[in-house]
């Protein structure tokens, strides 16, 4: 397996895709490409980065992201610890940047780090001696994620320059979206994001950031040319907190049914970066449908970490050398 | 001590004067004015002579709107670093806020600050009153003793009142007082688990919004509430336009409403919680149609919020892109609003709608800032960079120099319906000598204030308070300023600054 040089020598955090290139997205999922080749092979395993420490700092609940993580990096035979804290550095009454010191002395190369707070990935980056990656940061972003998606779309479209992408559900607390924003604009993507108001926001707001989307709240127009479909995670404290009348009005209008998935194009594809609500924001037999592409994402999601963790490892070893 | 302050810009919003000349300080007070053709007094061992050549001598500024801490949260700030804080800002009153621990609630409590505060203060410090006991936005605090005990007026400052009854109460209650209430316009309902101002930057970075309307909301009722009660409503930190144009609407229908604004919502804006990105991929890699084909759209978008951020209409030495994204310092309470707000705010402190420029000054330990963005403390430590960031917008253009050293000597005095600190001859020599042109870098390190949160750290601000009096006493003095002469000539240094085309002047 030859792996390309990365396009950006620079690059030693990963944060979120808004500072990423097109080429650069490009040459990492070239990679993932043969990382999900290594992860094919009877034993599916590497020496690349041995050596190497990675803590998962996770400080929000999350099974498939972290075990994605470990997955990732015990593939490459780096050393994993995983670091779980349930709430926020302030009410555990250490403060994060003392946890991320004490990890740092203990010989922390690349922190992986999931928060409840936005910008939190930012904080450390600030203070970090080593690299951080980013799992997903309160409302704000989830490169990892988008990456996976990105490699999925395509994989399974060829190219990602002007197709038609549909986000549907609740975008305004969504990283999941703000990521995908920054990535599937940067291929060249067309996106269309579709959400009752009470889960948008005000519209001129996304469009001061990315002037191209296409806004429109019925998911039926949206979905008329839609080459793939990205629905989101409807947690149940949106209603609760008052932004929908009920998750059955919720579910007529904005779920994706059989009956619109046989509506749209033949062969769009459905993603979902999970857990499912099934029966809330997508019908059961919609997530097992020949065109559902949740499991394969979930298998993406390794390869494209691997591929992460083994250009940021590059770049340490670089610098260090 | 007799001081003699020769070659200044005497600029008195108070007696409506600019004019290039001599001040004498005897016995504490103002004891003669010289023009430029006037013979001096005879130079002896009792007189000491401060050269002002091309500074300002303005009269002491007052600050309606400072946290000093003391008594509860001493390791941010005391009453003694706070009050020299205040002496370097140019600050002879400042007024402080009773979100203490305990609140300044009770006769007690405010003797004693009112005494600590006479020990240990360089500048005079005037005590607000919690509205309500224990700032719960419940019971009304004793006013008429809190008067007595000398409050000069009553906030929950940082905890709105939400209950409009209750406010509805206390300015009736405080007309007897003859007291403004002064009111944190915040609908908590409306921006539960804020972090910054909700628009463009905060959908982009996910970050809960604090949207405009939520303070607008507040602002509408309490006007209501003032019209009804025929109370003093002073409205604290406005930072909207549509706030601005709620109060405009107010005074114009003759309801008693001041307001007052901060010098960082006059100045900064919600970019800044932004700040900049990594640098780009160097454009030497590649052939031209590669680094097209990189710059696609992502980074397109990227570079369009930083033109966006280099197109405000903002002096070339404010630079949001100093910070990274995400720095707690730009957390502030109201946030930091956009460019049109900035843009009402100073129109509204030109025509006379908003009163007082503010500092809100609101300490903090590092600890309470170094953490995730949605949990750091909200505030600006403010004293030392409030006269910097008007006269940056006075070298700009956007306020005229009269204008600027009224809002923050005679607009604070009015709200607190007293005499205006003055040069008249025989008034107490409160004042400030200001250069004007001095340029200089902000260092948090090298502030007085314990408070060492600014986002302006490392900023390039024109315009420095080079000496501050009290009662004819020096309470801050830049290292060897006046003490030789300076040689500067003074009209072409003040030439432009001052709007000559004044009626009044």
């Amino acid at each position: 397996m030859t792996l390309p040089e990365p396009i950006r020598p620079t690059r030693r955090h990963v944060l979120d895709l808004d500072d990423f290139t097109r080429h650069e997205i490009e040459t990492l999922l070239d990679t993932a490409v043969g990382m999900k080749e290594i992860l094919s092979r009877e034993i599916a395993q590497v020496p690349t980065l041995r050596g190497v420490s990675v803590v998962n700092m996770f400080y929000e609940d999350s099974t498939r992201t972290r075990i994605s993580f470990e997955l990732a990096a015990k593939a490459l035979s780096a050393n994993v610890v995983n670091f779980a804290a349930r709430g926020s550095s302030v009410e555990k009454g250490e403060s994060l940047l003392d946890t991320m010191r004490t990890l740092q002395a203990l010989g922390a190369d690349i922190l992986v780090l999931r928060h409840s707070y936005a910008g939190t990935a930012h904080l450390l980056a600030q203070h970090f001696r080593g690299a951080i990656i980013n799992a997903g940061d309160g409302s704000h972003a989830h490169p990892t994620q988008a990456l996976l998606d990105l490699f999925t779309l395509r994989d399974k479209l060829g190219t990602l320059e002007r197709r038609h992408i549909v986000i549907v559900g609740d975008i305004l607390h969504s990283r999941v979206a703000r990521s995908n924003l920054w990535g599937l604009t940067a291929m060249g993507a067309h996106v269309t994001l579709c959400a009752p108001p009470t889960l948008l926001g005000n519209e001129q707001f996304w469009l001061d950031t990315w002037p191209d989307l296409r806004i429109v709240y019925s998911l039926d127009a949206a979905l008329q040319d839609a080459d793939a479909v990205i629905v989101l995670r409807l947690q149940r404290e949106r209603q609760e907190a008052g932004l929908l009348p009920s998750l059955r009005e919720y579910a007529q209008f904005f779920a994706l049914s059989q009956a619109r998935l046989q509506a749209a194009l033949t062969g769009m594809l459905v993603l979902h970066p999970g857990p499912l609500n099934e029966g809330v924001e997508i019908a059961p037999d919609v997530a097992v449908s020949a065109q559902s592409v949740i499991e394969e994402q979930v298998t993406n999601g390794v390869a494209v970490r691997m591929a992460l963790l083994y250009h940021l490892a590059l770049h340490l070893r670089q610098k260090g050398a | 001590m007799r001081y003699l302050i020769t070659h200044g810009m005497i600029i008195d919003p108070s007696q409506r004067v600019a004019t290039i000349g001599h001040v004498l300080i005897e016995n504490g007070k103002v004891a003669r004015m010289y023009e430029m053709t006037d013979r001096l007094p005879d130079a002896d061992q009792d007189l000491v002579i401060i050269d002002a050549h091309g500074c300002l001598i303005t009269p002491g500024f007052t600050d309606l709107h400072v946290h000093l801490r003391e008594p509860g949260e001493e390791h941010k700030e005391t009453i003694a670093t706070g009050t020299h804080a205040a002496a370097r800002g140019g600050f002879t009153t400042i007024c402080a806020m009773p979100n203490t621990r305990p609140a300044y609630d009770t006769p007690a409590v405010v003797r004693q600050v009112r005494q600590m505060a006479r020990d240990a203060s360089a500048v005079q410090v005037e005590v607000i009153g919690a509205a309500t006991a224990g700032r719960q936005g419940r019971t009304l605090s004793e006013m008429a003793n809190l008067v007595e005990a000398g409050c000069i007026a009553f906030s929950d400052d940082g905890s709105p009142i939400s209950d409009p009854a209750v406010m509805r109460n206390a300015l009736a209650y405080s007309r007897m007082l003859d007291v403004p209430i002064m009111s944190h316009c915040e609908d908590t309902r409306l921006n539960a688990g804020w972090a910054m101002h909700e628009g463009a930057v905060s959908m982009r970075l996910g970050l809960p919004g604090y949207p405009a309307a939520a303070e607008e909301v507040q602002i509408a009722r309490d006007i209501h509430l003032a019209a009804m009660t025929g109370g003093h409503l002073h409205v604290c930190h406005v930072s909207t336009a549509g706030g601005v144009e709620l109060i405009r609407h107010a005074r114009q229908r003759g309801i008693r409403v001041t307001a007052e604004v901060s010098p960082h919502h006059l100045t900064l804006t919600d970019r800044w919680v932004l700040g900049t990105l990594d640098s780009p991929p160097s454009a030497a890699q590649g052939s031209l149609t590669q680094r097209l084909d990189q710059y696609s759209h992502v980074y397109a978008a990227g570079m369009q919020s930083m033109r966006q951020s280099a197109d405000l209409p903002l002096p070339a030495w404010f630079n949001p892109t100093l910070l990274p994204p995400f720095d707690p310092s730009t957390r502030v309470s109201p946030p930091l609003r956009t460019e049109a707000d900035v843009e009402a705010l100073i129109a509204g402190l030109a025509d006379g709608t908003l009163d007082a420029i503010a500092t809100d000054h609101a300490p903090h330990a590092l600890v309470d800032k170094q953490c995730e963005y949605g949990l750091a403390a909200c505030g600006i430590s403010g004293l030392e960079t409030a006269l910097g960031l008007v006269l940056t917008l006075v070298h700009r253009g956007a306020l005229d120099m009269l204008n600027a050293i009224a809002c923050l000597t005679e607009g604070p005095a009015r709200v607190l319906k007293r005499t205006p600190s003055s040069l008249r001859i025989g008034t107490q020599a409160d004042l400030v000598i200001i250069d004007p042109d001095q340029q200089w870098i902000v260092d948090v390190n090298q502030f007085v204030s314990k408070g060492k949160n600014s986002p302006l750290h490392g900023q390039r601000l024109k315009g420095r308070v080079m000496l501050t009096m009290v009662s004819g006493q020096i309470v801050y003095q830049e290292p060897g300023f006046g003490m030789t002469p300076r040689v500067t000539p003074v009209a072409s240094r003040l030439e432009g600054i001052l709007n000559t085309d004044d009626d009044d002047a």
